[in-house]
């Protein structure tokens, strides 16, 4: 199975770039636990295990012809449904939310893994679905329907940011594909008043409240407005150059929520100004690019639908939470790939890197 | 056909390609907004949220009279912090501390303990407290020098002074009125405080230094400023009455020599005295004036031409009837002059040169001698005066103004009125502040005197001030103010006091008053002494013309005017060479002046031992003062190079203390 071409196409860009951004958020995650006075492991240790657990993860993933994806594609959709539905029943609960299922000897979060499934399943779908002139109202049907199941599971956990995340990651798989103009005329006709009708007759006060909150999170200064403004604080009072390393004094006297995991790029903009924000921005562009130019690339339509899958997830999830760091987006619980501390991001986002490299690497095969 | 499809897909993927691009975009340009556009304002904000300052009072100007003696200083002390956070053992540091900072062990105890990183212990320690905390070297303790208010001379001007509360800011007086110069910068002890609301750390211990205030110097002279209070407690407790003003003015350019209230009060402890005694009643208290005003109603009758000073007036041997009032006078005249008016004070003639005048001019004179407004004097909570419109002046009121009843005025503008006509005619503006310095004596600002208008001429002027000179020759009301070898022009006012319960005048309650000048030739001084409710007599000329002559004397003395003449004996201290910082003391000693005067106030620090001052500054000497409560007389600067008594003497009431300083070679 291990080729001699495998690895001579070896697409050290990909890894290069992914390693760089894990570096540089191995060091920022050094600055926003400083703080912390924790027994165990410092959580910079902990990521460097996971950075090189991801790796190796993103190796075997790369070793595998990715073209048994599509084979085993509706197996892993059924499998990850019914975990999806597991936790909903079972699930362990924490913070208002039941996202976990534990396993005995650990636990994983089936809707994580559902970023990854819905690329495979998605690419799967349309590999073998050829529509011409664009995605008709009614070829839409089963594509909306595989990703309405897993969608509103997870928004019952209920994890909006997961789900956003989900529906964005096909949503531009299909894009990519095309639709028609009625098409999207259609949708716009449909979801508009759906979604006029729900606010107005169906939606109760606090509920309004709720979702206005969550548009505009100044609204509410305590709360996930307080974790904005202290975000915005600390991005804009680093400056061009930044305050310096381990110098944040917003990070480092703890105003910023959660910032080792979902604001570690608050933390990273504040010690190194705009000119690191910058940096670690063309990176991921850089990335983003790349795994494009490997969909470009790729000689067959699934390698292609895979890339842009992939890529998408990356995409959607840096800029979701850069976006919302600096007050764009509303927040939503999203991680910034390789840069947030985290192990089940660290897991997903390589296997689409392992995804991506075994598109790059076979790109002469076909 | 595959071709196609494969160009479909290129233009796809750049599609996308460019679409992800530009969210990267968005995102960059949100992030430039923050970081560059709105960095400063979100600097700002973070700074507000970690940043917990503590205050620590500058040093307040010193306030100087005008030849450089101190008015009021402010010495550093030491305040005591800890930082609980790097105490080891709060209950043993709370047991040594406890007794030298006067607080009760467990307080102590609570505060050391806490989780803060800042806590004050102790405010303004005295010295010697200070240097035995420091010298137990106690981790976490340390000392921050902050300034506190020191008033050297006591009760001396101090209603003119003011004082300041515990917070640096000034609540009364110059130290009010000039808190903004006087203030400095307050500085600061930085903390840092986390998300919680914890304090984290001191950055440094001090950010921002305190930065002193500006200087004041006075137009008040401490010399005659003393002669004054003197003679008007004197004046107050000879007549046994219930308060008495004084004061002492340049005629020429409206600088008030003395202000004196009385009853006093020490400002260093100005809560124990009655708010009534903190009152300067000379910028504040409305009175009626009485006879005094007779002096405007002439200057008015002989600038408008109505009379002059030969005009011969009935004045009805002292009973006179009028619109239905009977007025009358204390002592009965036929005919006299206009300028016998004066002289004996006829309330008669007085009316009936005001009837001539008329109420417009009178009313207009009065406005113009400066009645019925403030003066404009730089003290706070100065009053008007009443001096009502024409149009509200009824039936014989213009009878009665014109010898002062039914009308208010205060101190300072009677004796401002007064050096109009001492000066020639001119309003000056009356004003206690003569220059501010910054702390390092380089002088920033000066007070001209400034002319408020002309009031009469000059010629008029010259003869209202010979016909006040006939009030303190032989046969007119105040004999009692003349002093030898000067002519001495002047008024005698006793002014019935209105009841306030009856609402009319007080058959027993008299204000009695005395203004004047000398010499009237070339007047020196305005002064004014007014004795409320005397209870001896109720004679200006009796009650306060001896003080006027008493203030007058020593003042002429002590400026060394022309025809004093053998009269004078200066005391002793004069020929003591003092450094240029500090005037010749000619004053007596306040605690050997009262001794004589048969020690009408208690000496301060009497019969304790004597300090040895020798080798201290005088930042040094100030704090023992201040500790011991002792009236020292400071001559020089510099540190102390001899004293009087010698140390470890007792200190009797008739003793003059004093040290001498000199600059370190």
């Amino acid at each position: 199975m291990i080729d001699r071409r495998l690895v001579t196409n070896f697409d050290w860009t990909l890894i290069g770039l992914v390693s760089a951004i894990c570096l540089m958020g191995v060091l920022n995650i050094y600055s926003a636990s400083a703080a912390y006075k924790l027994g165990g492991a410092p959580y910079y240790i902990k990521q460097l295990n996971w950075m090189a657990f991801g790796l190796l993860l993103s190796l075997v993933v790369a070793s595998l012809d990715y073209h048994i994806l599509e084979d085993f594609s509706y197996w892993f959709y059924g499998f990850l449904v019914l975990l999806l539905i597991a936790v909903l029943l079972v699930g362990k609960r924490s913070l208002g939310a039941t996202r976990w299922l534990n396993l005995g000897f650990f636990t994983i979060q089936p809707s994580e893994l559902m970023k990854i499934v819905i690329v495979i399943t998605f690419a799967r779908f349309f590999n073998n679905f050829h529509s011409v002139g664009g995605l008709t109202v009614k070829e839409m049907l089963i594509p909306l329907g595989l990703l309405a199941l897993p969608t509103l599971l997870i928004m019952k956990q209920p994890d909006l940011g997961t789900a956003t995340l989900v529906v964005m990651i096909a949503v531009s798989m299909a894009f990519f594909i095309g639709f028609r103009w009625a098409t999207i005329v259609t949708f716009a006709l449909v979801t508009v008043p759906l979604f006029w009708f729900t606010w107005a007759v169906y939606m109760k006060p606090y509920q309004k409240n709720r979702v206005l909150d969550f548009i505009n999170p100044e609204r509410s200064r305590l709360g996930s407005g307080y974790h904005i403004i202290q975000s915005k604080i600390a991005v804009g009072s680093g400056g061009f150059w930044g305050k310096g390393y381990v110098k944040g004094t917003q990070a480092q006297l703890r105003f910023l929520p959660e910032q080792h995991t979902d604001f570690a790029f608050s933390v990273f903009a504040e010690e190194w100004g705009f000119f690191g924000t910058l940096i670690l921005i063309l990176l991921y562009l850089c990335l983003i690019l790349w795994g494009l130019n490997i969909a470009r690339r790729c000689n067959d339509r699934l390698g292609g639908l895979l890339a842009v899958g992939v890529t998408a997830m990356l995409f959607w999830h840096a800029v979701i939470n850069i976006g919302m760091v600096i007050g764009l987006f509303p927040v939503v619980g999203v991680p910034l790939p390789f840069f947030s501390y985290g192990g089940t991001s660290m897991i997903t986002s390589m296997v689409g890197v392992g995804i991506l490299q075994s598109i790059s690497m076979r790109r002469f095969m076909f | 056909m595959k071709n196609d499809k494969e160009k479909w897909a290129r233009v796809r993927i750049i599609m996308v390609s460019c679409l992800f691009a530009f969210g990267f975009l968005a995102v960059a340009a949100r992030s430039f907004y923050l970081q560059i556009l709105e960095h400063d304002q979100l600097v700002k904000l973070a700074e507000r949220q970690h940043h917990r300052t503590i205050p620590i009072t500058p040093a307040r100007g010193g306030i100087f009279d005008r030849t450089g003696a101190p008015l009021a200083v402010s010495l550093e002390m030491d305040s005591l912090y800890a930082e609980p956070k790097r105490i080891t053992d709060p209950a043993g540091t709370a047991a040594a501390l406890a007794p030298l900072v006067q607080l009760p062990q467990q307080e102590l105890q609570r505060k050391l303990g806490s989780e803060k990183s800042f806590a004050w212990l102790a405010r303004q320690l005295p010295p010697e407290t200070a240097v035995k905390i420091k010298q137990m070297k106690l981790p976490g303790i340390g000392f921050v020098k902050e300034n506190k208010r020191f008033y050297p001379n006591f009760e001396m001007a101090s209603h003119v002074l003011g004082f300041t509360g515990m917070d640096p800011g000034g609540l009364e007086g110059l130290e009010r009125r000039y808190d903004t110069t006087i203030l400095g910068k307050t500085g600061y002890l930085l903390t840092e405080r986390d998300a919680l609301g914890r304090d984290v750390s001191i950055r440094s211990a001090v950010v921002q230094d305190a930065a002193p205030g500006k200087n004041l110097y006075l137009t008040l002279d401490k010399n005659i400023q003393y002669f004054t209070e003197k003679e008007l407690a004197k004046a107050v407790e000879g007549s046994r009455a219930k308060s008495g003003m004084a004061l002492v003015m340049d005629p020429w350019t409206g600088k008030v020599l003395a202000m004196a209230n009385y009853p006093t009060f020490n400002p260093n402890s100005f809560r124990q005295y009655p708010t009534l005694n903190l009152r300067n009643r000379c910028v504040s208290d409305n009175f009626e004036p009485g006879s005094t005003f007779k002096v405007f109603l002439l200057s008015a009758a002989i600038e408008e031409k109505i009379v002059t000073p030969r005009d011969g007036i009935n004045c009805e041997n002292g009973r006179y009837s009028f619109g239905g009032r009977i007025i009358r006078d204390d002592h009965p005249h036929g005919r006299v002059s206009v300028a016998e008016v004066l002289k004996y004070s006829s309330n008669i003639g007085s009316a009936k040169i005001g009837l001539k005048l008329g109420d417009d001019r009178l009313h207009r004179y009065l406005k113009a001698f400066g009645f019925g407004d403030k003066s404009g004097v730089d003290l706070p909570g100065e009053a008007s005066g009443g001096l009502r419109p024409v149009s509200r002046w009824y039936g014989t009121d213009i009878a009665t103004i014109s010898f002062g009843q039914g009308v208010s005025i205060t101190a300072l503008q009677l004796v401002a009125a007064t050096s109009a006509v001492a000066n020639g005619g001119l309003l000056m503006k009356p004003y206690l502040v003569e220059r501010v310095t910054d702390s390092a004596g380089l002088e920033l600002q000066r007070f001209e005197p400034q002319t408020v208008r002309r009031v009469i001429s000059t010629q008029t002027a010259a003869t209202i001030s010979q016909m006040m000179e006939g009030v303190t020759q032989k046969g007119g009301t105040a004999t009692n103010a003349a002093i030898d070898g000067f002519r001495v022009a002047g008024k005698t006012g006793t002014a019935q006091k209105v009841d306030p319960v009856s609402r009319g005048y007080s058959a027993t309650k008299r204000t009695a008053s005395f203004v004047g000048f000398v010499p009237a030739e070339k007047p020196l001084l305005t002064i004014l002494v007014v004795i409320d409710e005397p209870t001896t007599s109720p004679y200006g000329g009796v009650v306060a013309a001896p003080a006027f002559r008493e203030i007058a004397f020593n003042t002429l003395c002590y400026l060394k005017a022309a025809g004093v003449g053998k009269a004078c004996e200066l005391p002793k201290t004069q020929t003591v060479q003092a450094a240029p910082a500090q005037p010749a003391p000619t004053a007596k000693p306040q605690a050997a002046a009262d001794a004589e005067e048969g020690g009408s106030i208690e000496v301060a620090g009497a019969g304790t031992p004597m300090p040895d001052f020798r080798g201290m500054s005088m930042r040094r000497v100030l704090q023992v003062m201040e500790k011991r409560q002792l009236n020292l007389q400071l001559r020089g600067s510099g540190r102390v190079i001899e004293q009087h008594p010698q140390p470890g003497q007792v200190i009797h009431g008739s003793d003059e203390i004093w040290v001498r300083l000199a600059p370190a070679v």
